[in-house]
């Protein structure tokens, strides 16, 4: 092999290298994030308002804890927004971070004509985010980027940008989880559950302790410590 | 300008560090955990929950470790076609590496210092296989001319 052959190879190898990077990149757009978390508001602050609190499937905070704060609500609701970015950060740090009470969040479809068709999707999305720890991410980051109701902004594209930016992990999983079936049956249960405690809009709440149950409607801050105290 | 030998071990101690963080990422994001920062925060965790930590549904860290462990093939192998093949690993690696700094600190808003250890291996191992490639690529071709030249001489 002469000089010039492996000046040759030299520079072949080197093109070869940036050709590799090109695909990498690519590859990471393409697959892992497409970078459409850039255009949501407020990821990181729902990164900071969930960091450090476990998540079991629907429920946040400690599983076991002996009051457990379970909210039905519709994604698409802008009252459940409300709650969600005015009243809910401070139930978490102040009951659910130090344990008092877990936290639940039921998906009860009752926006738009039934089948709710837009709630549902966003519902269904969210509990696929679920099987890998991200639902309070997902329904934290969707309610922060919630349009208007009805109004047909709950695309795949909105979806897939909200679970990129609660950090689904495994997206293309995500994908195929948010269209099983069984997602129906867990909608059905929170329509019966609310008309069995007759529950008459979103956002309602089901208080549960040793000291009995609870039910109140868009409550504040105030009223939630209230029925979680009388039920301790 | 080091002796090859000394740049050949340089680059493979370097290749083994480099496989020792990305292994340890790797094992512990398998776990389901996230790796610890050493000086607390939580800037690991949320990279290695970001939807960027994976590549094709596989754990970027995974390719970390085979790059490094190429790398540390080409640092033991003597001659041209190791001195180039390591040069072209480090290339991408630096290259990928340098992409994954800039979602750290412009798209993911945070900075791992597992991934930051990472990135500095293999800036210093391309800047070692750049010095080996450049310095000694043809070393044999140079000194059997040489060799050639004396014995007609």
């Amino acid at each position: 092999m002469d000089r010039r052959r492996l000046g040759q190879i030299a520079s072949g190898a080197a093109f070869l290298a940036v050709c590799a990077v090109a695909v990498l990149i690519v590859v990471s757009l393409a697959g892992g994030g497409s970078g459409g978390d850039t255009d949501l508001e407020d990821v990181a602050v729902v990164r900071e308002q969930l960091r450090g609190i476990p998540q079991h499937g629907t429920v946040l905070g400690d599983p076991n804890a002996q009051v457990k704060v379970i909210e039905f609500a519709d994604l698409q609701c802008p009252v459940c927004r409300n709650f969600s970015t005015q009243i809910a950060p401070d139930l978490i740090a102040q009951l659910v971070r130090p344990g008092t009470a877990s936290y639940e969040l039921r998906q009860w479809t009752v926006i738009g004509d039934p089948p709710h068709t837009q709630s549902a999707e966003a519902a269904m999305a969210a509990l696929a985010a679920s099987e890998q720890g991200r639902y309070w991410n997902y329904v934290e980051l969707f309610y922060r980027n919630q349009g208007d109701e009805e109004s047909g902004y709950v695309t795949d594209a909105f979806l897939t940008a909200i679970a990129k930016g609660a950090g689904v992990p495994d997206i293309g999983k995500w994908n195929r989880d948010r269209r099983s079936s069984k997602w129906d049956r867990i909608l059905a249960r929170s329509d019966s559950e609310a008309a069995d405690l007759g529950f008459a809009g979103t956002p309602s709440f089901l208080v549960e302790g040793p000291g009995g149950k609870r039910t109140l409607a868009a409550p504040t801050l105030d009223d939630i410590e209230g029925a979680v105290r009388a039920v301790e | 300008m080091p002796s090859e030998r000394v740049l050949r071990t340089i680059a493979g101690v370097l290749a083994l560090a480099g496989i020792g963080v990305a292994t340890y990422i790797t094992v512990v994001e398998s776990g389901g955990g996230a790796p610890q920062c050493l000086a607390g925060g939580h800037g690991c965790e949320t990279v290695a929950s970001s939807s960027y930590s994976h590549l094709a549904g596989v754990n970027v860290a995974v390719f970390g470790i085979v790059g490094y462990v190429l790398l540390l093939l080409s640092a033991l192998a003597a001659g041209d076609v190791a001195r180039i093949a390591g040069l072209a690993t480090a290339l991408v690696g630096f290259g990928f590496s340098v992409y994954l700094t800039y979602l750290e600190l412009f798209v993911i808003d945070a900075i791992c210092q597992w991934c930051v250890a990472s990135a500095v291996l293999m800036t210093l191992l391309l800047i070692v296989s750049a010095l080996r490639a450049f310095g000694y690529a043809g070393a044999e071709l140079m000194s059997g001319a040489r060799a050639a030249h004396a014995d007609e001489l």
